[in-house]
């Protein structure tokens, strides 16, 4: 995928509301706009922006059912933008762990 | 998860002040991460890190020994630090028992994107594994023992 692709993957995920809605996407199975907006401080209407988002960069799919349209997660998709943020905390917890080791050999040393 | 910063703690059994040294002065930091470190310790010092024969840009932000010690890196050469072009580390230092309780995090992925990321991220495989670490610990060891 095309770096642009990786951004806009990025900063879809980085938003607390998208988050949120994500999160109970994933706790209910599927929703739609109004039912999330009903667990969320913001409207319907900012709801389905929200969720045009997360459709855009594929981290949900919408299927036509019924008057409203219902969203599910791609779950592949979603552990994709997981998994690169685990590759920057897999780096940091190797640097910690060196850290540690640096810092208590020197304590038992003073 | 907050998926825009990460963040991790760990306790370290030495005095901050040790631990605050091995967080921020070059000669220390050059053993845990990069091969090269050229930085003042202190608030706006400007430097730069080196990878295996590249450079990095490095910045302090803050050095407030032993409790904090922040810092941005990767802005592109004669650009001054800030959110968007760099990523901020920011280590904080708490006394916790005889040891340490240092908390770490590392903000600014959303601002620049995943491609920025996966390249900082390989820069800590770059001779830095246990296995080029270990090696190297008892004659380390040695040497700070050495220094008063």
């Amino acid at each position: 995928m095309s770096t642009a692709v990786d951004d806009d993957l990025w900063s879809a995920i980085g938003d607390p509301t998208r988050r949120r809605m994500l999160d109970l996407l994933l706790s209910e199975g599927s929703g739609t706009a109004t039912s999330l907006s009903e667990h969320l401080p913001v409207t319907r209407q900012a709801v389905a922006k929200h969720l045009a988002v997360l459709d855009r960069v594929g981290l949900v799919h919408a299927q036509n059912a019924g008057r409203e349209k219902q969203f599910r997660v791609d779950e592949a998709q979603l552990a994709r933008a997981v998994a690169q943020l685990a590759d920057v905390g897999n780096a940091w917890d190797a640097r910690l762990s060196r850290i540690k080791r640096i810092a208590e050999t020197i304590e038992r040393n003073k | 998860m907050e998926h825009g910063t990460l963040e991790r703690e760990i306790h370290i059994d030495a005095a901050p002040d040790v631990v605050f040294d091995v967080v921020s002065s070059p000669e220390h930091v050059r053993e845990w991460w990069p091969d090269e470190a050229e930085y003042p310790v202190e608030p706006g010092g400007a430097g730069r890190i080196g990878f295996g024969g590249s450079w990095v840009q490095f910045t302090v932000v803050d050095a407030i020994p032993p409790k904090l010690f922040s810092f941005r890196w990767t802005h592109a050469e004669g650009e001054t630090a800030a959110p968007g072009n760099s990523f901020l580390v920011v280590f904080e230092l708490e006394p916790a028992g005889t040891g340490t309780r240092l908390r770490m995090t590392e903000s600014g992925f959303r601002e620049r994107g995943w491609d920025e990321a996966k390249i900082a991220a390989e820069y800590a495989d770059h001779e830095s594994g246990w296995d080029h670490f270990l090696p190297r610990l008892p004659a380390y060891a040695t040497k700070v023992g050495a220094t008063p």
